[in-house]
């Protein structure tokens, strides 16, 4: 996501894990971690001019 | 049409169903038992002040199924105009409708048409002025440089055509315009067997 939002136009792309994201269901979340997925929150502008 | 591109816009047929049934199900079965935490347990669980989930409509509130908080953020201002990319019960949206104020305007979109008079009823209930449209992400249907901020809370993760739907978000932006989203990302390539699964991709 961060890839696209650069190769989009947007700029000051930033991003930071949300830190108590997890699945409700333990197996859910084994799965998820197996993945390496988590939770973000992505900002960007897109440009002035 | 090739073959891929049918079977991808057959998945994608079946996917627009199944977060349909999925979220759906959650804003009618609030008190039902979901892989993930929603209602004022995830909300809570993500930051979202007391008071603003005590201000809200309860029907916003339990249908709650976001993965962060993009207020934290978004730093709408009044006057500005909002989109809520797939506003679901509208919690989101009625939060950014408090800080837009009278003169600014939020705009929900969503996939499920049942959603968007969930919204209206809740932001009736809220006194705030909120509107929403039926529609896909990868199509949103407003105008050009129509927008100050995009919010969003787990959402885009669902589509097959992300980079689809960043460029059309760069399109309704105005210049100086901005994205505050939370999203769910993975570090490692999903298998196909996740990505062939509507149910697995939906969540």
């Amino acid at each position: 996501m961060f890839r696209l939002l650069e190769e989009s136009g947007f700029t000051k792309v930033k991003s930071v894990v949300v830190p108590n994201f997890r699945f409700k269901k333990a197996a859910t979340q084994n799965a998820a971690e197996a993945y390496g997925v988590k939770a973000v929150l992505l900002t960007a502008s897109r440009p002035a001019a | 049409m090739t073959d891929s591109a049918a079977a991808q816009e057959s998945l994608e047929a079946v996917l627009k169903d199944e977060i349909i049934r999925m979220y759906q199900d959650v804003a009618d079965n609030p008190a039902g038992e979901f892989h993930f935490y929603h209602g004022r347990e995830a909300a809570e669980l993500f930051g979202y002040d007391p008071d603003w989930l005590d201000r809200a409509p309860v029907g916003a509130v339990e249908s709650f199924a976001g993965v962060g908080n993009p207020h934290l953020r978004s730093h709408v201002q009044p006057g500005e105009t909002v989109l809520d990319l797939g506003s679901g019960a509208g919690l989101d949206g009625i939060i950014a409708s408090w800080s837009a104020g009278p003169t600014g305007r939020v705009i929900g979109l969503d996939l499920n048409p049942s959603m968007c008079l969930k919204v209206q009823a809740n932001a009736a209930v809220s006194g705030v002025k909120m509107e929403c449209r039926e529609g896909r992400m990868e199509e949103i249907p407003l105008e050009d440089k129509s927008v100050d901020v995009v919010i969003s809370n787990g959402v885009v993760n669902l589509s097959f055509r992300k980079r689809k739907v960043v460029q059309e978000l760069f399109r309704v932006l105005k210049p100086g315009g901005r994205i505050s989203m939370t999203d769910i990302v993975s570090a490692k390539q999903l298998s196909q067997s996740i990505i062939n699964d509507p149910k697995l991709w939906a969540s």
